[in-house]
Parts: C-alpha cells; structure tokens; sequence
C-alpha cells in the first residue's frame, strides 16, 4: 500500500463525449512505436462494445475471496483495431487523377466503433452515456497482482502504477490480471505499457493531460488524503463518487459521479411519459454497485437544495468554476520526495494549481 | 501421466528404470575455435547426441485463460542435446521437435515466439546442493541465455534501449532525411533477441546489460523443428566450468502461448568435459534415481496428507494452497525433493498471484524472506523421506 493516493473524479453528467482527452493523451503519449492503437484514455458510449471489445467480459480482477481471476489477452485486429492511416504522402506527391483519400486497411473494428449508438428505441426510450476510461490505479492492483517477474509497481509516494521497463519482459499476465483492460501490450518493443497518470506532468505541477484539456471540466484531480481537496469531499465526504466495478475487488482509484439526469420517455402517440426516466437504474447498479443509489440521492438533494436556497458546497463543486478548483497538486510534496530519495526536486512549471495539503504546511517556491 | 504412473505401480516398479533421469552428456573436446559457432557449423559433426527430457513446467497456474487451455495435458518433449569445447568456450546444440514456426508479430498481442534457454549454475562455493531449477537460489545463483526467434524490430539504436525509440508521425523528418534515417534503422534493425539472466531466486531474474557475458546464440527451424546454439565462454564473471557441468534447458513454445513457466523444462544435467576429471558425486546426483520404494512412498506421502495442498496427478482437482507436484520428477533433482521435504523454505515458489489467498497463504514474508506455511518433515525417518522422494521422482509427464 502507498503512503498517499492521487486519485481523478470524473463527472459522468457533464462528459459530451468529444475526445479531447483522448486526443490529448494520445499526443502526448504515442511518442515511441508500437503504441499507436493503444487508447490510455478512451471515451466508450455506454451500453456499448466498449474499448477493447467487450472488455466487461473479458475475466481478471478478483473474486470475493480475494484469488486473481484468469482472463483473456485480447487481439489487436479484433478486438482494439487496428490503427489505420492515410495516404496523406501519396494525396501531396502523386498526380491527382489517381489518387485519393484513402486508409491503408479497411478498417473492420476500432475503438467507437458503436459511438452514440447506446440502446433502447428510437425515439420512445432510446438512451446512453460517455464512459471515460483510463487506468484507476487500483489500490489492489490485477495487473500487479499477476505479473510473476514484478515489473509492476505502485509508486510509494502517490500510487501512480507503473511497469518498470526493463525488468518486463512481455509476458502479458497483466493484460489478463486487469479486469478494465488498461494495460497494454508493446509488440514493437515486446514490453507492457500504461497510463502512469501523467506523474511527470503531476510533479511539476500540471494536471494529467486528459483533465487540464477536458472541455467538459468534468475531470478533477487530487490526493485523497488531502480533506482539502475536491476528489476527497467527492469520494470521501459526499461520497458521491464511486469506482468503476468495485466488484472486480481492485479498488480503484478513479471514481465516477453517475449520471443522474436523462430524459423522459415517450409513449406510443409520442407524448412524453410523466416520471419516467430512460437511464435504467440496473445499468448504472452494473457499472457502480449498489452505491449509485445513495450517490444519486445525494446529487438530488443537493441540486434542490442549491435551487431553493442557492447553497450547496456538492453543486459549487461539480460546477467546477475555474481549473484551480479543481485540481489540488502538490509540488512541494513531490520536492520533499525527490529530497529524501537525494534526487533532484523539479521546480513547478506551472503554479496555479499548486494548493495541496503539503504545499499549504511548506510553501511552495 | 495418470495411466502411465498405475501402469507403473501395478508392475512393483519392475519398469522404474524407464523413468530414470536424464544420462550425461559428453561435451567433446575440439581443437576448433568454437566462438562463431552456429547452427550450420561442420563441428557438429563430432558432436555426441543424448536425449534429454524435457517436462512441462506448470508448478503454478497463471491467470491467462487460454494460455491454460492450450496447456492443459501437455507431455514431456524429447530434445536432442550435445555439447563441445575447446578449452575456451563451451558450446551447446539443442534440437527439439515443433512443427509450427511462431515469432512475435510486430502488430499483434496475442502471438508469442518461440525460444529457448540453457542455464548454467553460477558461481558458489560448493557444487552441490545445485541452485534451484530456473530461477537459482539465494546464494547459488544460475546464468541463463535466453534466445527468442523475433522479426526485424523498428528501433533506432539497436540497443534495445525502448526510451529512444521514435514514432514515424512524430519525427519531423520528410524526403530525404525520412529516407536515411528509415536506412539506418534498417540496418540495425535486425537486433537479435539474445539476453543473459541472472537469478538469485524468485523474481530475481535481471538482465545482464553491460556485456560482462560473451555469449552467442542462434535459432534455427526446418519442418520438423528447432535447432538451437549457444557457445559461451568457459569462464567468466559469473560461472567456472570444469570436469562436470550442470546445465539445465528450457523451451517454449508460442503456438501455445507459451513464455515464463508455460515452457517444458529438463531438470539438470551432467554434462561432463572430456578428457577432464568428471565430478563423480554430482554426476551420481543428476544420473541416478532415488533410492527408494516408490510403492511405499505414494503410501507415506498419503499418510502425511502432501495432496491435501499439492496437486499430484493432472486427474487431481486443482489447487492453490501449493505448487503443483505434477511433473515435479521430471525437472526435480532428488536432492532438491529431499531438501524441500526437510526444509520448506529453503526454496520457496512464489504464489501465482500474490494477493490471493489472504486467508490461506502458501507462505508468509518474514523480514523480506519467503517463509513456507508447510511444516517440515524432518521428524520422518530416513527411509520415508527416500520412499517419498522415489515416489514424487515417478511424478512426470509421458515424453510426446
Ligand atoms: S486499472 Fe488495470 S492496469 Fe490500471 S492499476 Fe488497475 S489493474 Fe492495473
Ligand atoms: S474531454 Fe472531457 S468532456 Fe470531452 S470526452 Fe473527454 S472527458 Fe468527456
């Protein structure tokens, strides 16, 4: 167990599904081979196939005892996609008349490939949600769990969970161990990659890539150690934040507000059904377990509240007025850290959001 | 497995010398420079051929679903291994069938190359007893060359070195400079998955990176199987080979996901230097069965309730309190069965996953050591121990 956990609250009501953050991540992180149809952020309509295919369904985690769950390495033709280009090259150099655009496979899976299909009927109870993923940096986590040469490790200072490169050898156990399907496997480089929760970005003071750029400011970031900070009063003090299938027992640390608002129903003459309400509960119970209905409670409450009485500490933060609300780093934690190992601590590059529970004690320069 | 051992059991052990352990193998002496050797060398022609067994090595389960399927009733596979020296370096040629040729595709997560491994012990005070099969032990430790067949790998610096590999859409370069910088990575593009280990026990495991060990070793496949080389030098940092050497050899198969402990494992090896004085004790040690009643041992090892954790036969149900014993004759010296009944933690496997079990550990970690939950079995009198060990060595996979 680490000594402090950085953990991300993503609010599922404000996610419009644009993939910024996917793209952000992607950018910022395809910067070698072989990690070009890896998606560390993905953004999956829900219900859907999800990214990779089916991953729900694809075993790993662990069962109530405790005992890691086998699980199935999925294939990157069928079940991630294989990344297709274009002739960009050909379109410049070669004569117009017989070029044109054109992917250099016929794609026949990738991810979104169901984008915004969801389910129900249209138009009487036709209904889903964006589902942003990334690795939850599980507390307990099967990737770790199940890599026999210990190449995973969860770092001490804030449980960030990383493969140690050279001690992988690409034995894929992880891909298999991680219920959420967050691991990825380098054939280039025949190693094991991941989301590592931008920690060079953390530690000098900028949120991960995913959250700084989200549009829909639905991403917030934070110790959950830190009573101060927004992702503690979300998961710990509202506690209407929840992990994503905590019955994989991994406990992950990025936790979800559900979507609590969706549209009435129509009948058959096309008239909306009073009360009615499209998102199924039992799809939401699915994904969060049975605390989606204390956290839906809550998030109501607080939204009349705020209505009536125009107060609601819940509502200012969901609102998430400006960034430096909603990211709570700690760079000067991070500068003790590289003090005590006798590394070099990073000067911040960016400040704004420099206020974690740490900083406030120390100062930062 | 299971039809064969009753076979063996209801003839009283008449045909116990059919489950002997692997015989010694020559390495013939050469006046040949052996450094560049391979595959295609005419040295091998005065090579001496032995068959050495090789079993399946799944002690622990691991969490890939169809890794397990496919693994499911493995056999033991024959390999046909020689040896020979030239008073510098030792070279080693190990032929095994394997119909199909697997390589890691460059764009895929789901197929495995296949390879193999040749251990050798490390450096120690005393031969015996041998280091652990695989990983070594602390304070014996084991070399191990590892050669995986691959395909031509985008990389840069053809050091393996992954932090300064580039991506295509973010070089920055175009016409000419993406072309010669396409040439180079070509031409060292070629890099050969070859790697030296060093294992001091489990999850020790670590490459040996700054070229301390000269090795060299190749693959090669026809349409009935493999043909693997090392040559190595005699001596180096890390062992020191004289009159008999204790090899071990590994293969892995990718058509079955194979890679880690999903591989068929021989268990050591005398490999005696011609024309050198053959260490006699550990020869006897690696050539020759336990003395014991085997009959009796099955009895005793009931008696004691060993399967109420250890899994015995491929027909038992799994279990996870325990590595599985099932082919544990196969790669097990006596001597280590016999250490591991006196001494549970001497050796200690770690868990398939070692979260699990909180309730039911197979071993707890006290002061960074691995202490096994199995009591020790010292209070045994000699003759169970060496009936036990006679018993768990008839524990094997038919050869295939
Ligand atoms: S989400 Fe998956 S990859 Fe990330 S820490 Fe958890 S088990 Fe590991
Ligand atoms: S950037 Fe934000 S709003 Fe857009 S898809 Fe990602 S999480 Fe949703």
């Amino acid at each position: 167990m680490s000594k402090r956990q950085l953990a991300m609250v993503m609010d599922l009501n404000k996610c419009i599904g644009c993939q910024t953050c996917t793209v952000a991540c992607k950018t910022q992180w395809t910067n070698r081979n072989g990690r070009e149809y890896m998606y560390w952020n993905n953004v999956e309509t829900y219900p859907g196939t999800g990214y990779p295919k089916n991953w729900m369904e694809l075993g790993g985690g662990f069962d109530a005892a405790g005992d890691l769950q086998p699980g199935v390495i999925p294939n990157l033709e069928a079940d991630y996609g294989v990344p297709w280009d274009y002739n960009y090259e050909s379109l410049v150099t070669s004569s117009a008349d017989h070029s044109h655009f054109q992917p250099h496979v016929s794609p026949t899976w990738g991810p979104n490939w169901d984008e915004d299909q969801g389910a129900g009927a249209f138009p009487q109870d036709n209904y889903f949600f964006y589902l942003p993923r990334i690795c939850n940096h599980c507390t307990n986590p099967g990737c770790l769990s199940a890599c026999p040469r210990d190449a995973i490790f969860k770092r001490e200072e804030d449980g960030v969970v990383l493969v140690d490169l050279d001690r992988c050898q690409g034995y894929r156990y992880c891909i298999a161990g991680c219920p959420y399907k967050k691991i990825y496997f380098n054939p280039k480089i025949s190693k094991s990659e991941k989301c590592i929760l931008c920690f060079p970005r953390i530690e000098q003071g900028l949120p991960p890539a995913c959250a700084q750029q989200c549009v829909g400011r639905i991403r917030f970031v934070g110790f959950l150690d830190d009573e101060e900070s927004q992702v503690y009063k979300l998961v710990n003090k509202y506690k209407v934040a929840i992990g994503l299938r905590s019955d994989y027992g991994t406990q992950p640390n990025v936790y979800y507000v559900p979507p609590t608002e969706s549209p009435a129903k129509f009948d058959a003459e096309g008239k909306i059904i009073e009360g009615s309400t499209r998102l199924p509960i039992e799809e939401l119970e699915k994904l969060f377990g049975p605390a989606v209905h204390d956290s839906i409670k809550t998030l109501k409450a607080e939204m009349k509240k705020r209505k009536e009485t125009g107060v609601s500490e819940l509502m200012d933060i969901l609102i998430a007025y400006q960034h430096a609300d909603m990211f709570r780093l700690d760079n000067h934690y991070y500068q003790e850290v590289a003090k005590e190992h006798k590394r070099t601590p990073l000067a911040p590059v960016d400040t704004r959001y420099i206020a974690g529970k740490f900083t406030k004690a120390g100062g930062h320069h | 497995m299971n039809k064969l051992l009753t076979s063996i059991l209801s003839l009283g052990f008449a045909a116990s010398a059919a489950l002997a352990a692997n015989p010694a193998i020559s390495a013939v002496k050469v006046t040949d420079d052996l450094t560049n050797v391979d595959g295609n060398s005419a040295v091998w022609a005065k090579a001496k051929y032995t068959t050495v067994n090789l079993y399946p090595q799944m002690a622990i389960e691991m969490n890939d679903k169809n890794a397990n399927e496919a693994n499911e009733n493995n056999k033991a596979k024959a390999a046909s291994v020689a040896a020979l020296y030239d008073g510098k370096n030792i070279a080693l040629s190990v032929k095994w069938l394997d119909k199909t040729k697997d390589v890691q595709a460059g764009y895929a997560t789901t197929t495995y190359g296949d390879g193999f491994a040749i251990q050798f012990a490390g450096i120690t005070k005393g031969a015996q007893p041998l280091p652990y099969i695989g990983m070594g032990s602390t304070g014996r430790p084991v070399v191990v060359h590892l050669q995986k067949a691959n395909e031509k790998v985008y990389e840069p610096n053809g050091n393996g070195d992954v932090s300064t590999q580039l991506n295509r859409q973010q070089t920055g370069v175009f016409g000419k400079e993406l072309a010669e910088y396409d040439a180079k990575v070509a031409s060292l593009a070629n890099k050969d998955y070859e790697r030296v280990f060093v294992g001091e026990g489990f999850r020790s495991l670590t490459e040996i990176k700054d070229k301390s060990v000269k090795s060299n070793s190749s693959m090669s496949h026809d349409t009935k199987g493999w043909s693997g080389t090392l040559v190595r030098p005699l001596k180096d940092d890390y062992v020191n080979m004289s009159g008999t050497v204790p090899v071990a050899i590994a293969v892995w198969d990718g058509s079955k996901m194979g890679r880690n402990g999903v591989k068929n494992l021989s268990s050591w090896v005398a490999v005696n230097l011609e024309g050198q004085k053959p260490n006699a004790a550990l020869v006897a040690d690696l050539t020759t069965d336990a003395k014991g009643d085997a009959a009796n041992g099955k009895v005793a090892l009931e008696t004691n309730g060993c399967n109420g954790c250890h899994q015995m036969s491929a027909a038992d149900p799994k279990s996870f309190m325990a590595p599985s014993l099932k082919d544990v004759g196969g790669y097990s010296t006596a001597s280590y069965l016999r250490e591991s009944i006196l001494k549970p933690s001497a050796v200690v496997v770690p868990g398939y996953n070692r979260n699990a079990h909180a309730n039911t550990p197979w071993y707890n970690i006290e002061k960074g050591k691995r202490i096994s939950t199995m009591t020790d079995f010292s209070h045994l009198d000699k003759k169970s121990v060496d009936d036990i060990v006679a018993y768990l060595q008839t524990l094997k996979a038919e050869v295939e």
